[in-house]
């Protein structure tokens, strides 16, 4: 996808971490808008009217969720989250508080701009395709039915249901508890051994070393991924 | 009621070794009238001056079972029965003959010498049993504190054989010097409560002046408690209280030297701990300083190291003038991002050993599927492994185990980067993973050099480097993690080393309960594929 001067607001209290990212977005033709603390960030999001929020969770005026929830009052703007290897639970507070996806610091570059077309795609378009690919991996939606290599796979319905929603995500992290309600309904949102069984069992039909996945990743402590290849 | 209690006192006559009761009084009255029945029966064969010999029996027996008082009741009674029943005229208290008086006269001095003498043979044998009895109870207190290593213990012990040889209830005040208040340290019964405010106030004086107080006292007599100093070397370090249980209970001089004996003792037990303690504070000391210079070097040198290529790097490319080749140039930027990379596991480690250090590492556990924790590893440090050759064996249906996720990742980390460290690069590591018993078992295994006997347990000690390792750099704090973190989930870590199967580090993770999954049939049987 082509950033054809789609505007990014940046929120992050360090100002290094501002000023590397304004250069380095600027240079793939983003127009960046900066902001150092929760207040600046939401009057910023009022004013800029920004595309994308990237936002740093460890604020020193506001807690983040808080941030994502105020902007999420009156914007569905994707937000990425900025956060730090030790902070789990903050980001999962943060992606259920309607963020839409987060990257761990340090990051690298070509990561960072994935998610933000992964983001801005999901923002863009709100109707499914009857057929989701991803390398030599297809999921037909209309028909129920799912592809490696052109080979058929055979799924039990939850295999089919997890695999289809995270499809339908791609390229997002997806939390357990947001798989667990989409499949099992919101009684079982907490019992994410559920989960690990049937990753386990889809990774065995789909993945072609189920140890080194390369389809559904695990994000430690979060969720899942379904990776995009773009 | 404990015989012990009513020892000699200072003052003997009102505390007599041996509590009499009506009781010796009584068995005197019956010994005498015993007598007079079988003098009467001897009347026809012997002279009447014999018969009164009979009647110090009874005598010398109430005065070894008795003592003093149902001595003297059994000679005056025998003289009267004598009287009464033998001299004529029988039957009446009339002497007819004066001479019998003379008799009456020398039966009571011989009566009354005889069990005085007999009295004092008796309280002497008492006594000395008795000191014999506490000689073997401070012999058999010193035993036992004596090797004790827990203050609690010794405590525990010397309030208990305090409270055995006193009817009483028994506590000992521990003074915590840096805050001067006195604590409860241990008692006897356990559930006794501490004492008052007032009574704190004695245990403090006694604490000062390190002189006996309370009751019968010269100092606050009027203590419901006695209170005794325990100290060594003019310095107290506790109060002994102890309140008896009777009213009208008292200490006498010898339970007092007892006491201050047991005090003693245990003052002698409790320095040696605290000494003992001071010793083990100051091994500890040394031993963390040492730590301290090994993480300031380690931090030094891991940080530095990296630093330094990403400092060169970048400014060789930022130079005026630089004209590299695109090809140098990626070389260039592949260092920076390597040093980057590296700082970045450093500082997740030395975090996590902070973290393991300071107590405050919470386990979030959650149901790990130990596939998912090895392809997360693998995929964080795939540029470190991309030319090695993996083989990972680990069967499908191993069971769930209940884990830290992000935390099993750094060990998995950590032992992957160190099987490709200490390895020959084409050297191929092995993971796998297998159910023994209740635990799950996962080994990672390298070509590496042989790690020698003695080594193998240390390796997981922190900063521990064996000789061979070296001259490679590593802060020899990985493998002290994954222990902290292996220990953390109940599991145990460690390394098998071979000439044939290289070096084989092997941790093991209970496994629990496996969950069950909520039936949701109705709503699978909407799926049709």
């Amino acid at each position: 996808m082509s950033s054809d001067g789609a505007r990014i607001l940046v929120v992050d209290d360090e100002k290094q971490i501002r000023r590397m990212l304004k250069a380095a977005l600027d240079g793939y033709g983003y127009d960046i808008a900066e902001a150092s603390s929760g207040h600046e960030g939401l009057n910023q999001a009022a004013i800029f009217h920004p595309d994308l929020i990237i936002l740093d969770l460890g604020l020193p005026d506001l807690d983040g969720t808080e941030v994502i929830q105020r902007l999420r009052e009156w914007t569905q703007t994707p937000i990425i989250i900025l956060s730090v290897r030790e902070q789990e639970s903050d980001k999962i507070k943060a992606l259920d508080a309607g963020a839409d996806d987060y990257i761990t610091k340090p990051f690298s570059m070509g990561e960072l701009l994935a998610r933000i077309r992964v983001a801005m795609r999901h923002a863009a378009k709100a109707d499914d395709e009857p057929i989701l690919s991803f390398g030599e991996l297809s999921v037909d939606l209309a028909h129920r039915n799912v592809t490696i290599k052109g080979e058929d796979v055979k799924l039990t319905p939850t295999e089919y249901e997890v695999l289809k929603y995270l499809a339908q995500q791609a390229g997002r992290v997806v939390t357990h508890r947001q798989l667990l309600r989409a499949i099992w309904g919101s009684n079982y949102q907490e019992e994410s051994q559920y989960l690990r069984v049937y990753i386990g069992q889809l990774r065995r039909k789909i993945e072609a070393d189920p140890s080194q996945p390369t389809y559904i990743i695990t994000e430690p402590g979060v969720g899942y991924r379904l990776i995009t290849r773009d | 009621m404990n015989e012990t209690f009513n020892k000699k006192n200072s003052i003997p006559a009102k505390t007599p070794l041996i509590r009499v009761s009506y009781k010796h009084y009584a068995w005197s009255f019956l010994t005498v009238v015993a007598t007079t029945v079988i003098g009467r029966l001897l009347v026809p064969l012997f002279d009447l001056v014999n018969i009164a010999l009979i009647f110090l029996l009874p005598v010398l027996i109430s005065a070894v079972f008795g003592g003093r008082g149902p001595s003297l009741f059994s000679s005056i009674l025998g003289v009267l029965c004598f009287d009464f029943f033998f001299v004529p005229p029988v039957l009446s208290f009339t002497v007819s003959d004066p001479s019998h008086v003379f008799v009456f006269l020398v039966f009571l001095l011989v009566s009354l010498v005889t069990g005085t003498l007999a009295t004092k043979l008796r309280n002497e044998l008492e006594r000395t049993r008795q000191r014999e009895k506490r000689t073997l109870a401070l012999y058999a207190l010193s035993r036992e504190i004596v090797a004790e290593t827990d203050l609690q213990q010794v405590l525990g012990k010397t309030v208990k054989t305090v409270a055995d040889s006193i009817d009483g209830k028994t506590m000992i005040l521990l003074h915590d010097r840096e805050a001067d208040v006195l604590y409860e340290g241990a008692a006897e019964p356990s559930d006794s409560t501490l004492p008052d405010e007032k009574e704190l106030a004695v245990a403090h004086w006694v604490l000062e002046h390190g002189q006996p107080a309370g009751r019968g006292t010269e100092t606050i007599g009027e203590a419901r408690a006695f209170f005794f100093p325990i100290k060594a070397e003019e310095c107290t370090m506790a109060v002994l209280v102890i309140q008896p249980n009777k009213e009208e209970g008292m200490i006498n001089s010898e339970q007092q030297q007892l006491i201050e004996a047991y005090t003693n003792l245990a003052a002698v037990a409790i320095i040696r701990l605290q000494l003992a303690r001071e010793a083990e504070q100051a091994k500890w000391l040394a031993e963390s300083e040492k730590l301290h210079t090994a993480l300031l070097n380690s931090i030094s040198h891991d940080l530095r190291t990296p630093l330094a290529t990403i400092t060169g790097a970048v400014t060789s490319l930022l130079a005026e003038g630089s004209s590299y080749r695109q090809e140098t140039r990626g070389v260039l930027l592949q260092t920076i991002k390597d040093g980057a990379q590296r700082m970045n596991r450093f500082i997740t480690n030395l975090l996590d050993m902070t973290r393991l250090e300071s107590g405050i590492l919470k386990l979030n556990q959650e149901w790990c599927d130990i596939q998912d924790v090895v392809g997360v590893a693998l995929r964080e440090i795939q540029e470190i492994l991309q030319e090695r050759h993996l083989q990972i064996e680990i069967p499908p249906g191993l069971p769930l185990v209940k884990a830290d996720f992000a935390l099993m990742e750094h060990v998995m980390i950590n032992l992957l980067e160190n099987a490709a460290k200490y390895s020959p690069p084409d050297g191929s590591i092995t993971i796998s993973a297998r159910c023994r018993h209740n635990a799950l078992l996962v080994t990672i295994a390298d070509l590496g050099a042989v790690i020698p006997e003695p080594d193998r347990g240390r390796v997981f000690d922190k900063f521990y480097r064996s000789e061979s390792s070296k001259r490679l750099s590593g802060t020899g704090l990985g493998l002290s993690i994954c222990k902290g973190i292996i220990d953390a989930h109940g599991g145990q870590i460690w390394v098998e080393s071979s000439y044939e199967n290289g070096n084989k580090f092997t941790f093991s993770l209970p496994i629990p309960e496996q969950p069950v999954e909520p039936s949701n049939t109705e709503q699978r049987a909407n799926h049709v594929i």
